[in-house]
């Protein structure tokens, strides 16, 4: 019995290592359901704020994490409105005054519309498994799916958020619970992820609640009604001509 | 014999004389107040803004512009060897900008963070307050000003976060404590600024020793920077006070021009009345021989003793009043302190000038001096016949 069991034990500790799957390999597969190649989505943003809540509905259009282009439609005071990022810049189009304005300095710290998420957090695209070391900590159950949780220290020391913390369902390798540090370990964002969909052959969260943690309020909560991926979007969306249109 | 014949005639007119000289009196004292005011509010405006903030002038980073916060993470630069000496010496405040945001009450608010030396003893900004005591402490020790205070509902004892990004743009944040609510009359070291120790904010933001302003505490003549720098002299900080000072002083001119038309017009009057009432007796005085000139000369007389009487007048019982107002000052309402406009404190002193005090005199008299005349010339044309018949 017990050569048996020393024959076996190897073996099995083996199978179990190259079975393991990794913290890297998890970022990849999160950023390979998280990112696309283009994509196309129609969403509404519901900003609760003390005194009411404000639903604001948009179409967006994104190309790799570096260009992205958000039109407002509804409610009529904010229909029209439209934000164009390219790589470090972003201009904001406001149709009543009928000016482009570049979005720079302390005004990228403002809150968009009242909501929890600032221009800067517009700006910050980018590829977890390229800018982060990850360590897997324990696993967890978060909203009834079994979830690995990562501890995630960046990579270099430009990075916008140098610690995140985020919980992947292990089935679909989708983000469903992330916790954003700043430099000095206080919390500054958190954002839920939900409504797990699967779209052309990857899971998305159609539901993220962002949660500005040192701002008060409930969030802001962020549903995309349609979405779909690698489309053909024309080059002319992610120009600023496209802001006067 | 022309004087005391003038001041038998002031003398002659009774209350006539007396208005005059009153009214005199009245417009130097209304002229006086006014520049006096307006020349102690700039120089409270000035001084305030030196002490405060602009010292005996200033270099800043070539990238910077204090209107534009985007420019920030771009203005900074080690300090100089040769400058830190004189930082020891307290004869140079380094400061460091960088923008930030601040919740108070869980709301943001965009700020700028300002890094000051704890110990600097140049600007008047309580920096004393800033000493981080120990190596991690809960929260960093901060200091704003009164209308920041007032318009984020804070202060002094109160916790609030503040999150920033550093030299590197990454996203940093820590809990801040206002150690001090500061009193400061200059706005523009007040609104939406939060001031920390400079060595915390360097490593705050992932820097040594970087500065975006050098405050001077003597014109700086001999120093030299480099390219990175450039010298702003301190008649070049206040070009905008002063700008928005004579703006508004265009209307204090108005009024002081008002005064003096009022003046000439109560002196001119009188003089018409004297010398129409007087025709017969200037025809005498033609008949017995005395020249144009002299008939002139006489009236101008008259004019300019008025000026004198209402002068000393204006010293006797305008100094101690002038002198109050020079040293106690006039109290300002709090709501209007609390405009935070340059020069305007609790108190506002007025300070005069004595060129300007000579030249307000010099412009009274020449204009008295004018009013007398005018009618004088006329009557001195006329035949001494005429005048003793009364037809002038």
């Amino acid at each position: 019995m017990k050569k048996i069991l020393s024959i076996l034990l190897p073996i099995l500790l083996f199978a179990g290592t190259i079975c393991a799957i990794t913290a890297e390999e998890i970022l990849a597969k999160v950023d390979e359901n998280m990112n696309a190649g283009t994509v196309k989505s129609t969403a509404r943003m519901i900003v609760e704020t003390r005194r009411a809540t404000r639903t604001m509905s948009s179409v967006s259009y994104a190309k790799g994490t570096d260009t992205a282009f958000t039109e407002y439609t509804a409610p009529a005071r904010e229909k029209g409105t439209k934000m164009l990022k390219i790589k470090d810049d972003l201009w904001l189009y406001n149709p009543s005054t009928d000016r482009v304005i570049q979005i720079s300095g302390n005004m990228l710290k403002q809150s968009v519309m009242g909501s929890d998420l600032s221009y800067e957090d517009f700006m910050e695209e980018i590829e977890l498994a390229e800018a982060y070391i990850a360590t897997m900590l324990e696993d967890k159950i978060y909203d009834e799916r079994r979830c690995y949780v990562l501890d995630l220290m960046a990579k270099t020391e430009n990075l916008a958020y140098s610690r995140r913390v985020i919980y992947v369902d292990k089935e679909r390798m989708v983000p469903l619970y992330q916790e954003l540090y700043a430099k000095s370990g206080k919390k500054l964002k958190t954002m839920r992820l939900s409504k797990v969909t699967k779209i052309k052959g990857r899971w998305y969260p159609l539901q993220v609640v962002f949660k500005d943690e040192l701002k008060s309020g409930n969030g802001t909560t962020m549903i995309i009604d349609e979405i779909s991926f690698d489309i053909d979007i024309p080059d002319h969306y992610f120009t600023k001509a496209v802001l006067r249109k | 014999m022309l004087l005391k014949l003038a001041l038998k005639r002031i003398a002659g007119n009774g209350w006539r004389s007396v208005f005059n000289i009153l009214i005199l009196f009245l417009v130097l004292m209304g002229m006086l107040f006014i520049q006096g005011m307006y020349d102690g509010w700039m120089r409270t405006a000035r001084r305030q803004k030196e002490e405060w903030e602009i010292g005996a002038g200033h270099f800043e980073h070539s990238n910077y512009d204090k209107y534009d916060s985007f420019t920030f993470k771009d203005s900074f630069a080690k300090i100089p060897d040769h400058i830190q000496e004189l930082i020891r010496q307290n004869e140079v405040v380094p400061i460091l900008v960088f923008s930030g945001v601040l919740y108070p009450q869980g709301r943001m608010t965009p700020i700028s963070i300002k890094g000051i030396p704890w110990d600097q003893a140049l600007l008047k900004i309580p920096s004393q307050m800033l000493r981080v005591k120990d190596e991690y402490p809960g929260s960093l020790p901060t200091v704003i000003g009164q209308d920041m205070a007032r318009t984020n509902g804070l202060s002094q004892g109160d916790l609030v976060s503040m999150r920033f990004k550093d030299a590197r743009g990454v996203f940093n944040a820590y809990d801040i404590e206002i150690v001090k609510v500061m009193a400061t009359p200059v706005s523009s070291i007040d609104e939406s600024q939060v001031w920390i120790d400079f060595t915390v904010l360097n490593s705050l933001v992932a820097l040594q020793n970087s500065a975006t302003l050098f405050i001077l505490k003597d014109e700086a003549t001999q120093l030299n920077l480099g390219s990175n720098w450039r010298y702003i002299s301190q008649k070049k900080s206040l070009e905008d006070v002063l700008a928005m000072m004579k703006a508004d002083q265009a209307g204090g001119y108005v009024v002081i021009a008002l005064l003096l038309f009022l003046a000439m017009i109560a002196i001119f009057d009188t003089q018409i009345l004297a010398v129409f009432k007087r025709r017969k007796e200037i025809g005498t005085l033609i008949a017995l021989g005395m020249t144009r000139r002299q008939i002139i000369r006489l009236f101008t007389y008259e004019g300019c003793l008025y000026m004198v009487f209402g002068t000393i007048l204006t010293a006797i019982l305008g100094l101690p009043l002038f002198i109050h107002l020079g040293t106690k000052g006039i109290p300002l309402p709090q709501e209007l302190s609390n405009l935070n406009v340059g020069g305007f404190s609790e108190t506002m002193k007025s300070y005069y000038d004595p060129l300007t005090i000579l030249f307000m005199l010099i412009m009274v008299f020449v204009l008295t001096l004018f009013a007398s005349w005018l009618p004088a010339a006329k009557i001195a044309r006329m035949k001494a016949t005429q005048a003793l018949r009364g037809k002038v």
